[in-house]
């Protein structure tokens, strides 16, 4: 499993491998410039603002998970990166140019949440058109599209028409026909959506090969188990804003929140005192295992173990998850990061 | 340019996944039937009825196969978001909005020229002579199909399928009858009257220059300057139609 630290890399350099990103490193490959979109219920005519103010810019090479709860605001990002939508405020910029400008896309590969594609296509021909509308010639094409297929695991199923397709196998496509213009940029609303865990340790394996060959990534996802081994930045957008951005690494507690030491033959006296000096304690059996807050008391307890003749089989110090650090910020305990990048 | 093709054939493919060979199929079952049934009836004028009641049907049933898959061509795209993957891909929304007309077009030129290919082989089989001149008139109605193609498209980049549908049924209905409506305006007894109906009038499609239908029966052929002219109209009015339709859909935004 890679580590955010293995993967992470200055600004400004060029990963190895990268598809003719040399010729612009400065330009960032996506800008997004106090961003803003309201909309108005077509009814009461009540404006409710989606995206509020979202300032980011992703470094070249680098996968970016988007983070958030439903109704965050994460898609109305995407679609207002991709032209779908209009902003109200602020600027997008895909590698130097403007949305509207159909050049932004010719290097951008894009997987909808939920995707649905023309379901009297096979994958095969789904693909053709795909490769049609970026301008790959068709011999070329036809050769991307078999392999693409072949790599996510559909060859069987090139002909089968898309009607017949489960969701994990649309997701599937999906991935395919984003990658069909070999992007430089990536932007994948919830792509572990709908796939089993072999799909999703696929997906994962294909967005780190991507990244070696030196397209960025950006994916909106509320599954954080499956973000935080691959990204290498996180946003996590809450009504709007986008209120905290940075590394996974520095986003999570760099401190131990808790130690856990685990034990055999724990005495009930032991336990009274464990749980008088307020530390948790869970027992299974004859093993038990104690929970301490405070890396200070960790030496008083562990003395306190081997003064009373018990075994401790392990000492592990326990940091804070994205999941526990996402489920804080939401709920407004952790520091907001002021929605820049 | 390579998006609009790309669409178009798309759209040509989906419409043809539709099962629509079946309605061209049931066409020629039909005007089988009805050139044995109408025959007798006709005293001796069953080669015209039969070559009528074919040139008729056929650009009626392409007017409605125009309308009924056009008026959701949009919406459906919308409403399940395989626009989405689309428009993600380095194309304009003109450029999509051109290659939905355009396949539906070529869908419905295609289905008239086969109904047309069946009206000729039912008359040369059950009277022994071929009507070419009906090639006139299958010309004018393809330049209509166009047109109707365009409105369809036109209404269904700012409304609802249903309300398309509703909206181009209307216009084309009214655009058979436009120089009725002119007429009737002067007839009016006021002169603002008089000036909104030849608004109305000018801003209508003029079907009429389309249908040569009645006189071929009769043995009229179309004249080269009134394909020309058609021609020429048809096509100015669907651009002008598209270029508005572009310009709203470009405006559109997809929630």
């Amino acid at each position: 499993m890679s580590t955010n630290q293995d993967t992470a890399h200055r600004p400004g350099l060029t990963p190895p491998g990268a598809r003719g990103i040399h010729a612009v490193p400065t330009i960032p490959i996506l800008s997004l410039e106090g961003l803003r979109k309201t909309y108005r219920d077509p009814m009461t005519l009540r404006p409710f603002t989606a995206v509020d103010g979202v300032t980011l810019e992703l470094e070249r090479g680098e996968i970016f998970g988007l983070l958030g709860p439903n109704g965050a605001g994460k898609t109305t990002t995407i679609k207002l990166l991709l032209g779908l939508a209009r902003p109200t405020a602020g600027r997008v910029l895909l590698d130097g140019r403007e949305p509207h400008d159909p050049a932004s896309r010719s290097r951008l590969g894009y997987l909808p949440e939920n995707p649905c594609f023309y379901d009297h296509l096979t994958p095969l021909e789904y693909l053709d058109l795909t490769g049609a509308l970026f301008g790959i010639p068709s011999v070329i094409r036809r050769r991307r599209a078999v392999d693409l297929l072949e790599r996510l695991g559909l060859s069987g199923h090139a002909r089968k028409a898309l009607r017949k397709f489960s969701k994990g196998m649309t997701q599937r496509v999906g991935l395919a026909q984003a990658l069909m213009n070999e992007p430089r940029l990536l932007v994948l609303d919830e792509p572990m959506s709908g796939l089993d865990p072999v799909g999703r340790s696929e997906v994962k394996a294909l967005l780190r090969e991507q990244r070696a060959a030196g397209a960025t990534i950006l994916m909106s996802s509320h599954v954080l188990a499956e973000t935080e081994p691959i990204c290498n930045r996180v946003g996590i957008m809450k009504l709007g804003r986008l209120v905290e951005v940075g590394a996974v690494s520095a986003l999570l507690q760099s401190g131990v929140r808790e130690w856990e030491v685990a034990v055999e033959r724990l005495s009930d006296t032991i336990v009274t005192l464990l749980l008088a000096a307020g530390h948790d304690v869970e027992r299974v059996g004859s093993r038990s295992v104690i929970r301490v807050r405070d890396g200070e008391a960790l030496q008083g307890v562990l003395g306190q173990l081997v003064q009373g003749g018990v075994h401790v089989h392990s000492v592990e110090p326990r940091r804070e998850t994205l999941e526990e650090h996402f489920v804080r910020v939401l709920d407004g305990r952790a520091g907001a990061g002021g929605g820049r990048s | 340019m390579r998006g609009v093709v790309a669409i178009a054939q798309n759209t040509v493919r989906e419409v043809i996944r539709q099962r629509v060979v079946l309605v061209l199929a049931l066409f020629g079952v039909g005007l089988v039937a009805a050139s044995q049934v109408l025959s007798p009836l006709a005293l001796g004028e069953g080669r015209k009825v039969v070559t009528d009641f074919g040139l008729a049907g056929s650009s009626l049933l392409a007017t409605l196969l125009v309308v009924v898959l056009g008026s959701s061509l949009l919406h459906k795209e919308l409403e399940r978001r395989t626009i989405y993957a689309v428009m993600a891909k380095p194309i304009r929304r003109g450029e999509f909005l051109l290659g939905k007309f355009c396949g539906l077009w070529i869908t419905a030129a295609a289905l008239v020229a086969g109904m047309f290919a069946i009206v000729l082989g039912v008359v040369t089989v059950a009277y022994g002579e071929t009507p070419w001149i009906v090639a006139g008139a299958m010309t004018l109605t393809v330049l209509e199909l166009g047109v109707i193609t365009a409105i369809v498209v036109f209404y269904s980049s700012f409304t609802t399928p249903a309300l398309t549908a509703f909206f181009t049924a209307a216009t084309v209905v009214a655009g058979n009858f436009a120089d009725d409506l002119l007429y009737f305006g002067t007839q009016g007894a006021s002169l603002w009257l008089a000036r909104v109906t030849e608004g109305v009038y000018w801003i209508l499609p003029h079907l009429t220059v389309f249908n040569a239908r009645g006189s071929v029966v009769h043995g009229i052929a179309v004249a080269p300057e009134r394909l020309a002219f058609a021609a020429a109209y048809g096509l100015l009015y669907l651009l002008a139609l598209l270029i508005v339709a572009g310009a709203i859909f470009e405006r559109r935004e997809f929630r």
